[in-house]
């Protein structure tokens, strides 16, 4: 069963992210990824996380697709202009990819490379629009293509918004909707309470919500990110744990296992495990999560 | 100078429908020089304005002011005792000048009468063209006094592309490329062998492509 299937028929899917490297030498990432071979539904690549310059999504998606991987390709506004954008997606499709994520990339000045112009000609609502003009057999000047791509479409969503900001959060995941998107990646989840709230405003039968789990390192970590990422919070019950266990690795994937099983039972149609860096963790993650 | 355009008197039109009394607001500086924004352009408008709802049968008073700027508190201020009685404003200032009178004037409607263009120059009468694109760190004394970033049709900063002819550029016949002007310039200056020397990688973070930009000057503050 192809992923788009899966989401289409609400089946749990299981995807991990990995991360291409700063460098030619993919092999690392053929390691990692045949480690779980078979046990992942997807791959998902992402387009220079964090604006730190490295290898793509789209050549780390091929290489990846060349090797059996179904993966997921990561379409970001940032660095590439309508031109460049539309033929990413065109090549993408010709080289057998088949799930895309639409993103507007963090801003360049959080990068490695805070010289650089951005681009942003288009918006992820436009980006949207050009996926859906592409499946029609058009681009985005109305001419017609020599084969439509189809692809299933995702983007993200900020489960940790709150307040006034939820509200703009949850209209911009209906016009994503609307826009032809068929699920939506948090977030990483940690406070299951906080996301349950965030789940009674979604609409389950209109777009397929998969959290994102990421596998902690430290209780060092956690409280770095409870504290200054704004839409992800840690209990501190979690972190007290982390920092009581014995074996502190152990404890990390056990959190992350305990919450891919909460996410599986609360209903979600998936997980996105992300280990940043930790990808050789994942066979025991998915083992402790029984998947 | 700030170089602006007029809008479709339609556009402006669409944005004052409904409203019974208005306000147009003009500025004595640059949109006064490319004449698109000045008292005569306030005055050209608030006529029209009123012609047109007048054949529409509809009731609209349409009052007009031209302040000394727009982009300062000062003379912004010079309407706030007046500000309430109006249900807009249309200002004909460029877009610094709209948006701080939004800032200042919270609660009422304020729209823009002018597409405000580029930071350039009137080469004669009804003419205008661009010199800078404000990138923040000037390169002007590496280019012979021209700015490639605002002129090069693809911003290159190391010499003309491949579709340069006879002194103009590729994208359009009416069009000088700036880098035919620069070696010249720098021929006529003497100092052609500074054109050997490879321009750095431009950063852009000072530029607009850095985010929005800010000048605090600790010096001259208050
Ligand atoms: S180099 Fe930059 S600052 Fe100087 S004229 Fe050109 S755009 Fe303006
Ligand atoms: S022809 Fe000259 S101005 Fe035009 S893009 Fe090439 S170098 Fe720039």
């Amino acid at each position: 069963m192809t992923l788009k299937e899966k989401i289409a028929s609400r089946k749990f899917v299981v995807l991990g992210e990995f991360e291409p490297p700063k460098g030619a030498d993919f092999s690392r990432l053929t390691k990692s990824a045949n480690q779980v071979k078979g046990r992942l539904d997807a791959l998902v690549v992402p387009e220079m996380a964090n604006a730190v310059m490295k290898a793509g999504s789209l050549g780390g998606c091929a290489f990846l697709n060349a090797q059996g991987f179904e993966t997921i390709l990561q379409v970001c506004c940032r660095d590439r202009n309508r031109l460049a954008l539309q033929a990413d997606i065109l090549s993408a499709s010709a080289l057998g990819i088949s799930n895309l994520m639409a993103v507007s990339g963090e801003d360049i000045r959080f990068g490695d490379h805070p010289q650089a112009r951005e681009v942003y000609d288009l918006d992820l609502m436009q980006l949207l629009e050009i996926l859906s003009n592409f499946q029609g057999g058009r681009d985005m000047a109305g001419i017609e293509l020599t084969g439509a791509p189809a692809f299933c479409i995702g983007s993200t969503v900020n489960a940790g918004a709150i307040g006034g900001a939820l509200d703009i959060e949850i209209e911009n995941l209906e016009r994503m909707v609307e826009g032809g998107v068929q699920f939506a990646i948090t977030t990483p989840v940690f406070d299951l309470h906080r996301f349950q709230q965030f789940m009674k405003r979604i609409d389950i039968e209109k777009v397929a919500i998969i959290p994102t789990v990421l596998l902690l390192k430290s209780a060092g970590m956690a409280r770095y990110i409870d504290r200054n990422i704004k839409s992800v919070s840690i209990p501190s019950e979690m972190i007290r744990e982390i920092q009581k266990a014995p074996d502190k690795l152990k404890q990390c994937i056990k959190t992350a296992a305990e919450l891919i099983t909460h996410l599986k039972e609360m209903g979600m149609a998936g997980v996105l495990i992300s280990t940043v860096g930790w990808e050789d963790k994942l066979p025991q993650l998915l083992d402790a999560a029984k998947l | 100078m700030i170089v602006a355009d007029k809008k479709p008197i339609e556009e402006i039109i669409d944005m004052v429908k409904g409203y019974h009394k208005i306000l147009i607001v003009g500025c004595n500086e640059c949109v006064t020089v490319c004449e698109a924004g000045g008292k005569k352009e306030v005055g050209v408008l608030a006529s029209a304005l009123r012609m047109y709802f007048m054949n529409e049968g509809e009731k609209i008073e349409v009052d007009e002011i031209t302040l000394e700027r727009q982009c300062d508190h000062e003379y912004l201020e010079e309407i706030r005792n007046s500000i309430d009685q109006y249900d807009a404003v249309v200002s004909l200032a460029c877009g610094v000048g709209v948006q701080f009178m939004a800032e200042k004037y919270f609660g009422t409607p304020v729209y823009p009468g002018v597409n405000t263009c580029f930071m350039g120059v009137t080469e004669e009468r009804g003419v205008w063209s661009e010199r800078c694109q404000g990138c923040g760190q000037c390169i002007l004394d590496k280019t012979a006094g021209i700015c490639p970033i605002s002129r090069c049709a693809k911003r290159l900063l190391n010499g003309p592309c491949g579709g340069s002819t006879q002194g103009k550029c590729e994208i359009s016949k009416d069009l000088d490329c700036a880098w035919q002007l620069i070696i010249d310039r720098l021929k006529e200056l003497d100092r052609l062998d500074e054109y050997e020397e490879i321009a750095p990688i431009k950063d852009w973070s000072t530029e607009r492509a850095g985010g929005p930009r800010k000048v605090v000057r600790e010096d001259v503050r208050q």
